[in-house]
């Protein structure tokens, strides 16, 4: 017995040892207290399936990024201005928004023409007023650190479609926002939904951060967008047709 | 007089016509194609509208009626509505396609717009050259083969080595009682091998019990030093279910880290992209080699993306958390990177250049990272927070305490305490240290 137990302990030992040398690369190693590392409070990205030795099979993590549930609105304080430019988008995608940009999970327009919707954008109007000098220049400073991390990439610098991604030849077909003939409202929808070749930017940016951008944007079209002369007045713009040339549709 | 004023006036204004006329002509193919169709089409790829590489001759072979091709591009429902095989063309994307009224009649242009398109070379055709991302992506699993039989040599040496000490003792304990029988002694057969060491030690006491004192020693040196690696983390890349190369994301393509980790300004976690992230680019972008077509497959899944249209059904991609703080330790990511203005790189290092999935980046090598604080304690350990907390300058201004803000509050109570003013005064700096970023229940609680 006594013999058994000495070479049961010597055989343990060597296994001991040499499970030491197999790593898992999904292990990050040794932790002090495992208990205090592993929250049992909910925390992103962290798969509950066990927790201090629990197992708990329904508790699993399925996927890594959810959706908000149908119809939640996010809370913005008691400012009535945020609020009401932070309220959900009135403007439903159009019925081909699920098949061409994966928009399922929206309540996508009814109405038989695809474009109904986006035709209908062209009288929304920018709730983020320029009002002085001063002001402008503090929503073009925030504009401006919008469009380099979330629009430059492809739409470039200088708004002129040569971003580094279509630079490297990676991308191609980002239209100059020189060329663009489209109603601020239209521009919202477009950056909200999607248009073309880009997807919905909606999880990207919120309506408060877009509505900012399309002051950023405009100016690309015009140098003098936003700016006020000497007399602390808007200056004059050159107006654009209003008509949409890519908006026509069935 | 009259008669012949007005007939130069005539002159004039058909002269005026051509001369516009040649110059809308003159204009290229290029430049029409660039302005008008590129944003939806593409010569080899179909995208938001369909390929055009030689599309007038598969309108021609597909038996459309002639030069109805041109009043599609002008007006395309006014010729699905006269041309039957303009009329299925129309059936082919979910997208309707822009009105041109300006090219309506303009067949040189038009014709211009697809000689441009023809002359384009295949990119695909091309022997793929330009598919350098392909050489910086190893799988998971030929890298986890390798260290695996790393190791194995490690143990098949190991066991060797144990084989052949044991057969040297064998022969050494026969040729010793071969040794005794040829003296004529008793061959002390009886004795054992534990009795044999024993005797052994006990004749080199001396030298067994240095060698002895050094194997302890150097045994309590390793336990410490592997006991002060635990909960050490540095190296640490857990397998990810698609192989994400970051150099070729925000270091060729230069996409913003706060692109996709969009969140990392708003909210404590910085947030791994959806899947309708990645579709933004995607969506157009399907690889150029097997082994990306193979992981951006993966993103099509998830997406229900089949190639030109979306089906609704979604998959779900569970990735690996890389930087996962215990418990005890609050970790806000929009308090340093809005807040206190600190760069990503500064924690994550260069992932311009990184060219797999996320690690945690040991301190060597942010050490190096131009920009970044010198630290000396291991990634992601709390030594390695509060040096940072003690050296990161948060204000170089004047101190304003005249707001009412939460920042000129503390503010406040960096002058009123003496010692902290001195610190203050000494450097003209204020660190995170000097805000209370050292006490405890900043980050503990």
């Amino acid at each position: 017995m006594k013999v058994k137990f000495k070479a049961f302990a010597q055989i343990s030992m060597v296994a001991l040892l040499l499970a030491a040398c197999t790593a898992n690369p999904d292990s990050s190693g040794l932790e002090y207290m495992p208990d205090m590392y592993r929250s049992p409070a909910i925390e992103p990205y962290v798969d509950y399936g066990e927790v201090r030795g629990q197992v708990n099979e329904d508790l699993k993590m399925q996927r890594s990024a959810m959706v908000p549930p149908k119809y939640t609105i996010p809370f913005w304080g008691t400012d009535s201005a945020t609020v009401h430019t932070m309220l959900p988008y009135m403007r439903q995608p159009g019925s081909a928004f699920g098949q061409t940009h994966g928009l399922f999970f929206l309540d996508l327009s009814k109405n038989a023409d695809v474009d109904y919707e986006y035709k209908a954008a062209a009288a929304d109007k920018n709730p983020i007023k320029l009002v002085n000098a001063e002001q402008a220049e503090k929503v073009f400073e925030e504009a401006k650190k919008l469009y380099q991390t979330n629009c430059n990439h492809c739409h470039g610098e200088k708004g002129d479609g040569q971003g580094p991604m279509v630079a490297s030849g990676a991308y191609a077909g980002v239209p100059a926002y020189s060329n663009l003939t489209i109603a601020e409202g239209q521009m919202f929808y477009s950056i909200y939904y999607g248009k073309g070749m880009m997807g919905s930017h909606a999880s990207l940016v919120n309506k408060r951060e877009i509505w900012t951008l399309i002051h950023y944007i405009k100016r690309f079209q015009d140098p003098n967008y936003g700016k006020f002369d000497d007399k602390g007045m808007l200056m004059s713009v050159g107006t654009k047709p209003a008509s949409d040339t890519t908006a026509v549709k069935k | 007089m009259f008669r012949s004023i007005k007939q130069w006036f005539i002159g004039a204004l058909s002269m005026y016509i051509g001369l516009s006329a040649f110059d809308v002509y003159a204009q290229d193919g290029e430049g029409l194609f660039k302005q008008k169709c590129a944003t939806c089409h593409q010569p080899h790829k179909d995208g938001t509208g369909p390929k055009l590489f030689k599309v007038r001759d598969k309108w021609a072979s597909g038996g459309a009626k002639d030069g109805s091709i041109y009043q599609w591009v002008a007006n395309w429902s006014a010729a699905a509505a006269s041309d039957p095989y303009a009329a299925k063309t129309s059936q082919l994307k979910a997208t309707a396609m822009s009105q041109f009224p300006e090219l309506a009649g303009k067949q040189k242009d038009i014709d211009a717009i697809f000689d441009y398109i023809d002359a384009q070379p295949d990119p695909a055709a091309a022997p793929a050259a330009g598919a350098t991302g392909a050489a910086g992506m190893p799988t998971d699993g030929a890298e986890m083969e390798e260290e695996g039989s790393f190791s194995w040599i490690w143990i098949i040496l190991g066991v060797v080595f144990v084989v052949i000490i044991m057969a040297v003792g064998g022969v050494r304990r026969q040729l010793n009682i071969a040794t005794r029988v040829s003296e004529g002694k008793p061959a002390n057969e009886h004795l054992s091998f534990s009795e044999e060491f024993k005797a052994w030690a006990w004749k080199y006491k001396r030298y067994v019990g240095i060698a002895g004192l050094v194997i302890v020693i150097s045994l309590i040196v390793s336990l410490f030093l592997s006991l002060y690696s635990i909960g050490v983390v540095e190296e640490y890349q857990p397998s990810q279910p698609i192989a994400f190369p970051h150099d070729i994301h925000a270091g060729k393509n230069g996409i913003d880290c706060k692109y996709c980790h969009n969140s990392v300004g708003k909210s404590k976690s910085a947030s791994l992209p959806t899947v309708n992230v990645c579709m933004n680019c995607h969506k157009q972008i399907n690889g150029n080699t097997p082994e990306q077509q193979e992981q951006i497959k993966k993103i099509y899944d998830a997406a229900g993306w089949d190639g030109s249209n979306y089906t609704g059904k979604t998959k779900e991609i569970v990735w690996n958390k890389v930087h996962v703080l215990p418990d005890h330790v609050y970790f806000n990511h929009s308090q340093h990177v809005t807040v206190g203005g600190v760069d990503c790189k500064q924690c994550h290092g260069d992932m311009t250049k990184q060219n797999e999935t996320a690690r945690v980046v040991p301190v060597k090598e942010l050490n190096e990272i131009e920009g970044n604080i010198p630290l000396t304690k291991a990634t992601f350990t709390m030594g390695w927070c509060i040096e940072c907390h003690a050296e990161k300058e948060i204000s170089s201004g004047s101190l304003d305490t005249k707001g009412d803000g939460y920042y000129n509050e503390i503010h406040n109570r960096l002058l009123k305490d003496k010692k902290l003013y001195n610190s203050y005064l000494e450097d003209k700096k204020v660190s995170v240290k000097e805000l209370g970023g050292w006490e405890c229940a900043k980050c503990h609680y």
